[in-house]
């Protein structure tokens, strides 16, 4: 099985949900498909989504809730 | 490293560089009238002697800002032009009786305790000194006045000069002509609301503020304009007739009128129908007069209003 | 004659020299922030200065012409391409009408331009095609492009032509540690030596809170010197009585998170400032981005007049190599 690496394309701060309350976009070991978000990343006092490149199944991520993120900075790791 | 890298004269007056294309002028740390009146003095002359090199002047409450072009004048040479015209018409501002300015005194309506920033500034309470109260109860508290209707009798009881413009288009800072034992002081919120609505009538340390777009802001909230003052695309025949997006010039005098609910709607029946004038007339303000009596000068130049 | 945006970017707007001469009514200047990649984009695609051009920030604007004309990308590193084919940036390029131009990941800097031969021809807005968009004035409709926008372009372009290319050494470099050099004053002898000592020393890492409005940074905290507030500045230690804030000013509400005040900025408020960053390092400071460390130098004027001088002689030299 091949990994995909989904990197940041702005820094920022990084959220896996939607807002503090919410379930996360995406759980552990979930399969994702090409376009679906995982993630938001505040820049600027705009949130922009993180969107899989990729269609895979969630296998590590490589960033925690809240963390500044710079540009091309992995972000999640996905089987694909 | 030198801390202060400007001069101060002996007046007090504080010379410094904002970069390479500001020389920032304070008057006094402290605000006050004669402060301002050499402020606007010296702008003024500044203005008429058409200096090259000088690009913007930016007269502001105790003090003002000029922007430069060094490469038309080094700043330091204008720091002396501005230090010589400092001296000519200073203190001279408010001392002497052949100092006046010509403006206008604009009537502008206002709902004390109006329903729109009520219910903004009691979503914010958390960001408040008092949250317990609202907004004008606290002011009148820490004023020393025993409800919110003595304090707004006295907010709107004295006339207001336009001190600055600026913050953002069109924001026009007040500072209302009493002696200094009864102007009004309120601190800002502990922190400030995200959210001000278009129009509210507020207040901060001792100026008088109206916001012309909503948007965050720090001020305590009082009441509310039904009147525009900014008009981005001057449909207002006052904007129009101007050829400006902003109402309010520095300099201005103001009433702060206090209207019920059933004006508020008539003014702003008035501005969706595209009609609306403030009411102004020109006078002719003399600092030197209004230091010698406050109250009568007052009394003059509101009266112009209502003739 | 038109460029039609097929993906924004982000907040990618109209900008030009900037909307001076308003400052005393609350006007900022607005204008492109990376004043030098503004002008030598224009020089490359032949138009005079001053015609309007695009600025994007982190992500480039993809972006479909409807016309022949020429090109130039500068500003941050990034990759570009038209068509999906790779272009140079800092050089102008040929496009033919139906041609798609679209930006990589950045690579370094933060703010790309695009000049377009004849400008972006948006009606100018109290003498400014520049975006201002907290009151929604100037640019395109007042506010940053939409996917599906229509770009007007001018046909005053003096001298379109493909092919011209800023030398190696014009070009400038983006470190991920920016040194900006400032006039420390105005309000400085409000902090304590030892805070001022410690701003010019902290290396300040640029916060999420950074944009055209100004740059906001953390790293160290600040302590303003104790005193019995004036009368009019209100009860903070960190407020002085309002006053006008010179562009580029650094302000320091809180005694934490220091900002500089940008283009776009409010033009006066009741906060202590500290210091100017000198007017040709906001092109530096606009190449920063989030994540990103600053440093803060303490220049005197002369150096600031020098270094003014100095940058006008290179635009020159640049725009008659360019000619």
């Amino acid at each position: 099985m091949a990994s995909h690496t989904i990197t940041a394309r702005t820094p920022g701060v990084f959220y896996r949900r939607p807002t503090p309350d919410a379930e996360p976009y995406v759980a552990d070991g979930a399969t994702v498909a090409e376009g679906d978000t995982l993630g938001l990343i505040e820049v600027m006092k705009t949130y922009r989504e993180v969107k899989a490149d990729a269609g895979g199944t969630v296998s590590r991520w490589l960033v925690e809730n809240e963390d500044e993120v710079t540009i091309g900075q992995d972000l999640v790791e996905l089987d694909t | 490293m030198a801390d202060v890298t400007g001069t101060t004269t002996d007046t007090g007056t504080r010379y410094d560089f904002g970069g390479d294309e500001f020389v920032y002028v304070e008057i006094s740390p402290e605000m006050s009238l004669p402060a301002h009146f050499a402020s606007l003095a010296i702008t003024r002359r500044l203005r008429e002697e058409a200096l090259p090199g000088v690009e913007e002047i930016c007269p502001s409450n105790a003090s003002y800002m000029v922007r430069v072009d060094p490469d038309r004048i080094d700043p330091r040479d204008l720091v002396r032009e501005l230090q010589r015209i400092e001296a000519e018409v200073g203190s001279a501002a408010s001392e002497d009786p052949d100092f006046v300015v010509d403006t206008r005194i604009v009537d502008v309506p206002i709902m004390f305790a109006d329903p729109w920033t009520h219910e903004v500034l009691m979503r914010f309470r958390d960001r408040h000194q008092d949250p317990s109260g609202t907004d004008l109860d606290y002011g009148a508290r820490i004023n020393g006045y025993d409800s919110a209707e003595s304090f707004i009798a006295a907010l709107a009881g004295a006339p207001y000069l336009v001190t600055m413009m600026g913050f953002v288009p069109g924001l026009p800072w007040c500072f209302q002509l009493v002696p200094r034992e009864r102007q009004v002081e309120v601190p800002k919120y502990v922190r400030p609301r995200t959210e001000t609505p278009e129009r509210a009538f507020g207040f901060g340390g001792a100026f008088a503020v109206i916001y012309p777009v909503k948007g965050a802001g720090g001020y305590q909230l009082f009441g509310s304009a039904p009147a525009p003052i900014f008009d981005g695309a001057q449909e207002q025949p006052d904007f129009a007739d101007e050829d400006s997006v902003v109402f309010f010039r520095h300099g201005d005098l103001i009433r702060f009128r206090r209207i019920d609910q059933a004006e508020y709607d008539d003014v702003r029946g008035q501005v969706e129908a595209r009609r609306w004038r403030y009411r102004t007339r020109p006078v002719r303000f003399s600092p030197s007069r209004w230091l010698a009596d406050p109250d009568g000068t007052n009394a003059a130049l509101v009266g112009e209003l209502d003739r | 004659m038109s460029v039609l945006v097929r993906d924004p970017g982000l907040e990618t707007t109209v900008q030009d020299t900037g909307r001076l001469g308003h400052y005393a009514i609350g006007f900022p200047p607005s204008g492109a922030l990376d004043s030098y990649a503004y002008h030598v984009g224009n020089a490359l695609v032949g138009n005079a200065p001053g015609a309007a051009a695009l600025e994007a920030v982190y992500l480039g604007p993809t972006l479909e012409f409807t016309t022949d004309t020429v090109v130039a990308v500068t500003g941050a590193e990034i990759p570009v391409t038209l068509d999906g084919e790779p272009v140079p940036t800092w050089e102008s390029v040929a496009v033919r009408a139906g041609q798609t131009l679209a930006f990589g990941q950045l690579a370094g800097g933060a703010r790309p331009y695009v000049a377009v031969a004849g400008g972006i021809d948006v009606p100018p807005y109290y003498g400014s095609r520049s975006t201002y968009t907290l009151v929604g004035i100037g640019g395109f409709g007042g506010r940053a492009l939409a996917e599906g926008d229509e770009l007007p372009l001018g046909d005053a372009a003096v001298d379109p032509r493909a092919g011209r290319r800023v030398d190696e050494a014009d070009i400038p470099e983006h470190p991920t540690t920016a040194e900006l050099r400032l006039l420390v004053g105005l309000h400085s002898y409000r902090l304590t030596p030892d805070s001022l000592e410690r701003f010019t020393s902290t290396p300040w890492k640029v916060t999420p809170d950074a944009n055209r409005v100004g740059y906001r940074y953390r790293g160290a905290e600040l302590e303003f010197v104790p005193r019995e507030q004036p009368f009019g500045a209100g009860s903070d230690p960190a407020n002085v009585t309002d006053c006008g804030y010179p562009v580029g000013s650094v302000q320091v509400p809180g005694g934490v998170e220091p900002i500089v005040l940008l283009q776009d900025a409010v033009t006066g408020g009741g906060y202590a400032t500290l210091g100017t960053v000198v007017s040709v390092d906001r092109d530096r400071l606009a190449q920063t981005k989030t994540g990103d460390h600053t440093r803060f130098v303490p220049v005197d004027l002369d150096e600031a007049l020098t270094i003014r001088r100095d940058r006008a002689g290179r635009l020159d030299r640049v725009r008659r190599s360019l000619a």
